[in-house]
């Protein structure tokens, strides 16, 4: 009979505590949230109302006929848009594994070394901020069949006998923009991981050690579990960006040889700007969007078995 | 008479036009026969034509840079302000990348900003600008007089539907470039059919006098529709024939490819000719590493500057040949001017386009910049032709235009350029890829619009 | 971490290597930017430059008002950077650790808009910018950029903020200290590591952002450095030497960015700080 006054006071207590709490949860989320929807509603929301419609251009700026969904249907049928989802998801998976792998060896290295650390911290940073027209144009520069390095220095070291034609084939245009892709945004994801990596107390190292765990044994039961949020955060925003690649291909071959290279960021470019088709032009943007989240879902899925299959 | 169309357009055009184009499909182009004369934006006489002769105010021209070094656009831009006072003209530079300039102009003015009040855009962008409203007519508010300063089909070339869309300023031709040092080293003349550009190319590297024969544009891009439909021009073929019905599957498309194919197999062009673009080109022959080019006019001051170019001296520009012999065709390349439909002050847009266009500013873009003059006096003018050897071989080319009189140009000319790069990268056999670029062309025309 | 000496030269040794890999093409670039442009375009090229010019550096700021250009730049990254991170660790820290509502959702909805193609936004958020009468000016850039920028470093930061041990969170509550309290005094110094990344990727991000500066900003003197350097290529040349000058001119002030804050990522946290 006592307890039950109590305990429903102490329950309203939490209560009132978890109301503080949320309240003030949600002022903290209140200006990125306003800045967030004054920005980016309307255009959202404008791209997917201009991809059910007909849109043309007059005086009076955009005129709108509203079609349902005619240009998703266009889209289907479009050999075109599919050539170019297939390269695009295709790019996005290699480069973003062999970024992820290649991110984790350099985060781990860095963190494991004494000196050197800010070096290449510096070191690591220089693709990731150079601005990515002018990084395809470095490696355009590099790739030249005619007087490009890369040749000079492969044929110097007989890997080579006669300069290659790097962006002149469809194989080796791709793997040349994979390349270039890596080098540039493979810092992106040792910066997080390596983060991450700082916020692992030692005390978990320490215990593994007493356990007489081996490095691999503590690798994949400490570092790796405990670093999963970070990882995962890492893959889902490089897919994002690598789902979204244009200068790369832009520079480096405007999308050819043929339209081997041709990615969906430039085929929705292409409709947008080059051929003024509004409405298709934004549903390629938001089949994009549905794509890219299947992806990221898919990613999420299969990451987290994976984890979950490691540390069980 | 032109009083009365004016009236009607007055009458119907804001309101019509608007509902006209939201009825029918974006790329079905019927909508927009109304004429879209802007009626705000200013005072016109009863005929149409605007008096800018006391024009005045603030105005702003878009346009990439067109020529390295010293910059054409300001020059023009002082000398204008030097002789219209009241008139002041901001300059904003645009992207020199077409397609990046192209996105920026149509986000800005299909969103509806009164500025730039006039831009600098291609030849090939009438037929869709006018489609999508991102220029406006200036037949009506310009007098009739004013367009016979151009020299022939420049004027027609901007026109769609009856309409002229923009006035040109400056023309790009394409010439044949060579060693004459090399040519004159090997006792050989300057040649004038293909096949003798392709025998002598393959003579002088065979001799060892130079790396590569011949450089041209082979990349996947704009560019390559241009080279690729002068050669087919050269053997007789066309894009289009005169119903608009594609011709890319015919034998003279095949002679033309399997020749530009045969240039790269043969070691007369380097392999990584199929991904070559203007600049490409001209670094390989500025650095006398090839006998022969296909540029644009700019190459001629580009290979005579001793900053960029190691054939100082050495080089010779004449006309473009053919198959068999004569002079072959040039595609017709350039700018124009065109004028932005929600200007605020067209008086001054007007009398800026009238003055660009007029003999002080095209002697200037002529005499010190090299720049192909759109007007006819001043192309004429033998003072001028003296000035470059350009002017000279300009005067003996004959013009292939592309088709950019569809407002699905941009479609048209990437199924050209694709297949045709496929072709040269070897990716695709001749006729598979004419073939492809052919029905791409035909589905093109055919569908209802989507852009896809 | 406990290592042997064996390790230790393992770990240096594919540091090295990977460090190589990273500069020889950046170096490239550098010494590019030092040679006259005949060498250039040179076969065999030279891997040092034959003649030294700084040529290319005097056109970058005399002939393209580069200096302008870094000024906008500073201004448009600094102050996105700083918004960014003043309004992502409050809602990456209510979205970890407070008993909001809709958490999921709000996360897949920050997906989306970091996802969605700027070029699909561009036009409709010019038209926005346009009748609110902002076109050329800094706040033009830094709102949108702070907007598009915030999803990724809600996400970041939730993720740091994840990782400090709720335990922290219940003392600091049993000390009295209020909400906001314990967010800036404790979960912010101990996710310093996460600031950091926030902060980079956000002032790269802002630095490097082409298309909207170049719609947005079409007046000469409110242009970025990426809108200007594009500008350096004619229509028929790309004048690597001059963009090459300007793209290295252009990584200083990240460099020093990085050497300011490197503290904040490496080594930063005394070991141990963080417990589980």
């Amino acid at each position: 009979m006592q307890t039950v006054p109590a305990q429903s006071a102490s329950i309203a207590r939490r209560q009132s505590l978890e109301k503080t709490d949320r309240n003030a949860g949600y002022r903290m989320l209140l200006p990125a949230a306003i800045v967030i929807a004054a920005v980016t509603l309307f255009p959202i929301v404008y791209s997917i109302f201009m991809s059910l419609n007909n849109i043309s251009l007059t005086t009076n700026g955009f005129t709108e006929q509203f079609v349902g969904l005619a240009n998703y249907g266009i889209l289907v049928k479009s050999g075109e848009f599919w050539h170019s989802v297939w390269f695009t998801v295709y790019y996005a998976v290699v480069t973003v594994l062999v970024e992820l792998v290649l991110g984790m060896l350099i985060a781990l290295a860095i963190n494991n070394v004494e000196r050197l650390k800010n070096v290449s911290l510096v070191i690591m940073l220089i693709p990731w901020s150079l601005i990515t027209v002018v990084s395809a144009q470095m490696w355009d520069y590099i790739y030249n069949g005619v007087y490009g390095v890369l040749n000079y220095l492969l044929q110097a070291l007989h890997v080579i006998g006669a300069p290659v034609t790097w962006l002149g084939s469809p194989t080796s245009a791709v793997i040349a923009m994979m390349v270039a892709d890596i080098w540039k945004t493979t810092p992106f994801v040792v910066i997080i991981l390596l983060s991450g990596l700082q916020m692992i107390s030692q005390e978990y190292y320490e215990a593994a050690y007493i356990d007489g765990a081996n490095r691999w044994q503590t690798f994949w039961n400490v570092t790796f579990p405990l670093l999963r949020g970070s990882i995962a955060l890492a893959g889902l925003f490089r897919i994002l960006q690598a789902f979204g690649v244009f200068d790369l291909p832009f520079v480096l071959t405007s999308g050819g040889p043929g339209t081997a290279t041709e990615s969906l960021a430039m085929l929705g470019e292409q409709v947008l700007f080059g051929r003024l088709h509004f409405g298709t032009g934004s549903a390629i943007a938001v089949s994009t969007v549905i794509l890219v989240l299947a992806v990221c879902l898919v990613f999420l899925s299969a990451f987290k078995s994976m984890v979950k299959g490691e540390t069980a | 008479m032109r009083g009365i169309k004016k009236t009607a357009a007055i009458a119907g055009s804001v309101l019509m036009v608007s509902g006209l184009v939201a009825g029918c499909g974006s790329g079905n182009s019927t909508g927009n026969q109304t004429s879209s004369q802007n009626t705000t934006s200013t005072k016109t006489s009863s005929s149409g034509v605007v008096d800018f002769s006391h024009a005045s105010g603030t105005i702003v021209w878009a346009a990439p840079p067109i020529t390295t070094g010293t910059d054409l656009r300001t020059a023009l831009i002082k000398q204008f302000e030097k002789e219209y006072p009241n008139i002041h003209v901001q300059l904003q530079s645009q992207n020199s990348n077409t397609d990046t300039n192209k996105a920026s102009l149509t986000t800005t003015i299909g969103g509806g900003s009164a500025t730039p009040d006039v831009y600098l855009g291609d030849v090939v962008w009438p037929a869709q600008f006018a489609n999508s409203q991102l220029a406006m007519p200036l037949n009506n508010v310009l007098p009739k007089d004013f367009w016979s300063r151009f020299s022939n089909g420049l004027v027609s070339g901007a026109t769609y539907k009856g309409q002229i869309y923009a006035a040109p300023f400056f023309v790009d031709s394409s010439f044949l470039f060579y060693r004459k040092d090399l040519l004159k080293k090997a006792g050989l003349p300057v040649p004038t059919s293909w096949e003798q550009v392709q025998q002598e190319a393959s003579q002088l590297q065979k001799s060892g006098l130079v790396k590569y024969g011949f450089v041209w544009q082979g990349a996947s891009y704009e560019g390559l529709t241009c080279d690729f439909t002068e050669f087919l021009a050269d053997a007789g073929g066309q894009v289009l024939d005169s119903s608009g019905k594609p011709q890319l599957d015919s034998a003279q498309a095949n002679k033309a490819l399997a020749f530009l194919r045969g240039l790269i197999t043969s070691g007369v062009s380097p392999a990584a000719e199929d991904t070559f673009q203007e600049p490409q080109a001209e670094d390989v022959f500025v650095q006398g590493n090839a006998a022969f080019m296909r540029n644009w006019s700019y190459s001629w001051n580009d290979s005579q500057s001793a900053t960029n170019s190691k054939v100082v001296g050495k080089v010779g520009v004449t006309v473009l040949p053919k198959f068999g012999g004569g002079a072959g065709y040039s595609t017709i390349g350039g700018w124009d001017l065109y004028v932005n439909p929600h200007t605020k002050n067209l008086p001054a847009a007007l009398a800026f386009i009238n003055w660009m266009t007029g003999t002080e500013a095209q002697s200037i873009m002529a005499k010190q910049f090299s720049e192909i003059p759109a007007n006819a006096s001043v192309a004429a003018d033998p003072s001028i032709q003296s000035t470059s050897p350009v002017f000279k071989a300009a005067s003996q080319t004959h013009y292939v235009s592309r088709p950019s009189q569809s407002p699905n140009y941009a479609q048209i000319s990437q199924a050209i350029y694709t297949n045709v790069n496929a072709a040269l990268a070897g990716s695709d056999s001749i006729s598979d890829a004419l073939k492809k670029a052919q029905q791409r062309i035909e589905s093109v025309q055919s569908s209802a619009g989507g852009g896809l | 971490m406990i290592q042997t000496k064996t390790q230790r030269v393992i770990g240096y040794v594919v540091l090295i290597l990977f460090l190589v890999a990273i500069i020889l093409p950046f170096y490239w670039m550098v010494v590019t930017s030092f040679k006259p442009n005949t060498d250039i375009t040179a076969y065999p090229p030279s891997l040092v430059p034959k003649h030294w010019t700084l040529i290319h550096y005097a056109t970058a700021f005399g002939h393209f008002s580069f200096g302008m250009y870094i000024r906008n730049s500073v201004i448009v990254a600094v102050s996105t950077t700083f918004f960014v991170l003043l309004f992502a660790s409050m809602a990456g820290f209510a979205i970890a650790r407070l008993p909001i509502r809709a958490k999921t959702p709000m996360l897949i909805a920050l997906l989306i808009i970091s996802v969605f193609p700027p070029i699909a936004v561009i036009t409709p958020l010019y038209m926005l910018l346009r009748t609110i009468g902002w076109l050329n000016s800094y706040q033009a850039l830094i709102v949108p950029y702070t907007a598009f920028n915030l999803p990724f470093a809600i996400w970041i930061l939730r993720n740091y903020f994840l990782q400090v041990p709720g335990a922290l969170f219940e003392a600091a509550k049993i000390d009295g200290a209020t909400v906001f309290q314990t967010f800036y005094r404790i979960f912010v110094p101990l996710t310093k590591p996460g600031l950091f990344a926030a902060a980079v990727f956000t002032f790269v991000a802002a630095w490097t952002e082409f298309f909207m500066a170049l719609v947005f900003n079409s007046a000469n003197q409110m242009r970025t450095i990426p809108v200007g350097i594009a500008l350096f290529s004619g229509q028929f040349n790309v004048p690597y030497g001059e963009i090459f000058a300007g793209s290295v001119i252009s990584i200083v002030p990240i460099v020093i960015l990085v050497v300011i804050f490197r503290k904040w990522i490496v080594s930063g946290l005394t070991s141990g700080a963080v417990k589980g």
